[in-house]
């Protein structure tokens, strides 16, 4: 009864926590086990779905308030980081990005990680994967790289270097745990075409080419990590779930 | 006091009106927009933002009574979309309670991080504006459903749900208001659920 420990509260009408989640009037130990435990279970999840919809009639009757309009400037600027402002936000550690390159955010895509590959789940949460891609010749330094980066000791982390000139993407796996029995592979996806295979993400350095026929497309391409069965997609295509995506946006 | 009856003036004096919201066709451009910001369409995101920031900041604002806060939350809330569009999924409810549902968890946890005390002044007319049909297009059956099944909640309780879910109260808070301990705001919030979805679910 009194919230201690895991709340045992679930047990007897999860549908009741879930709507006391919704509510907001979770204790704030009882609400954050809660918020952990919908990431494992899809009953919880339906359960807060039907609860919101339940209720949303009631917000939606509160009168709308216009926001300041510097607000969505606010926001451009955040979805579209600017080097290194980037990095920062999401305390990432700072690499330094050079000017001019062109940096891209992988997003993930946290549901059907979820639904295809809990076990894998705690991979996709401590991750955050940035491309910077060389623009410019003249930079002198090495102009292009894509980075995964952990925010826990035991998670995983890539470093990707994306060079576009060379046609080169260089992965190199960090403290890498890929899930047992899963291989992550690397795509890449035209416009309107189907996904190629770049090649598996490895366990140590590895560099995988980039198709001499694709180099030309970068800007408009799609790059994606997905979780394949061991060794990779058997028919070329992906099948697993892609826990990032992203494309190259000119800075 | 609760009345349903039709309030005779209409509430809806904003610039963006609600009737942008909750029709069908109006849910199913959401969803649309949703997914264009699931492929990382950054002018899906800004049409998003147009027709939903304005609700959504009114939530947000009922919760934490404090402009800038709320504004810094809603900030949050559309970076949050943009890095969460992924796991909207369309089968599993509209998009405008996903929506909702992320301004308001967003909203509470920032209020739950502050601990300061702060001023619980409850607004009354919630009701009066959930039964008021003058603005077209909401979703109708759905609020109608809703207004009535709260009507059936009894007194307490039903305060209860309304100030958690529209002002952010916490049970502490509730307890302090009703005078009553904890334990009981838990209940009365349990039993508030359990007759509300009774009603709601049955045809």
């Amino acid at each position: 009864m009194s919230g201690s420990g895991i709340p045992p509260d679930w047990q007897d009408d999860p549908d009741l926590a879930a709507g006391e989640y919704v509510l907001g009037t979770l204790s704030p130990d009882e609400r954050a086990a809660f918020a952990e435990a919908l990431e494992a279970r899809a009953d919880l999840r339906s359960a807060v779905a039907a609860w919101e919809a339940r209720l949303a009639p009631l917000a939606a009757t509160i009168p709308a308030v216009a926001p300041d309009p510097a607000l969505w400037t606010a926001i451009a600027a955040r979805i579209r980081p600017a080097a290194g402002a980037a990095v920062a936000a999401d305390a990432v550690p700072a690499h330094p990005v050079a000017a001019g390159d062109r940096i891209v955010r992988l997003e993930r895509r946290v549901r059907r990680w979820r639904m295809t590959a809990a076990t894998a789940a705690a991979l996709a949460a401590g991750l955050a994967l940035w491309i910077a891609a060389g623009g410019t010749a003249a930079l002198r330094e090495p102009p292009h790289y894509l980075a995964v980066v952990d925010r826990g000791g035991t998670l995983p982390a890539l470093i990707v270097r994306v060079d576009l000139r060379a046609g080169v993407v260089q992965v190199r796996s960090l403290a890498a745990e890929t899930p047992p029995e899963r291989s992550l592979e690397l795509w890449y996806i035209d416009a309107g075409a189907a996904p190629q295979s770049l090649g598996l993400v490895p366990g140590e350095t590895a560099r995988l080419p980039i198709p001499a026929a694709l180099r030309t497309r970068t800007e408009t391409a799609t790059f994606a990590v997905t979780v394949e069965p061991k060794g990779g997609a058997p028919d070329g295509k992906p099948t697993g779930p892609a826990i990032y995506s992203g494309r190259l946006i000119r800075d | 006091m609760v009345w349903l009856g039709r309030p005779a003036h209409r509430q809806n004096g904003a610039v963006w009106g609600d009737e942008a919201l909750g029709s069908a066709q109006r849910e199913a451009d959401l969803a649309r927009l949703i997914e264009g910001v699931a492929r990382g369409e950054r002018a899906a995101l800004q049409a998003l933002y147009d027709a939903t920031a304005p609700k959504l900041l009114g939530i947000i604002l009922r919760i934490l009574k404090d402009r800038a806060a709320a504004e810094d939350t809603l900030q949050e809330v559309f970076v949050r979309i943009w890095q969460r569009s992924g796991s909207y999924d369309p089968l599993a409810g509209a998009p405008l309670p996903w929506l909702i549902a992320i301004a308001r968890h967003r909203a509470i946890d920032r209020l739950r991080q502050d601990r300061s005390a702060r001023l619980t002044q409850a607004e009354d007319g919630w009701f009066e504006r959930l039964a008021d049909t003058s603005d077209g297009e909401a979703d109708l059956a759905r609020r109608d459903a809703l207004a009535q099944c709260l009507d059936q909640v009894a007194m307490p309780q039903r305060d209860c749900l309304v100030l958690a879910y529209c002002e952010g109260w916490s049970r502490e808070e509730l307890a302090t208001r009703f005078d009553r301990p904890v334990n009981t705001i838990k209940t009365w919030l349990r039993r508030g659920l359990l007759s509300l979805r009774t009603c709601l679910e049955t045809p």
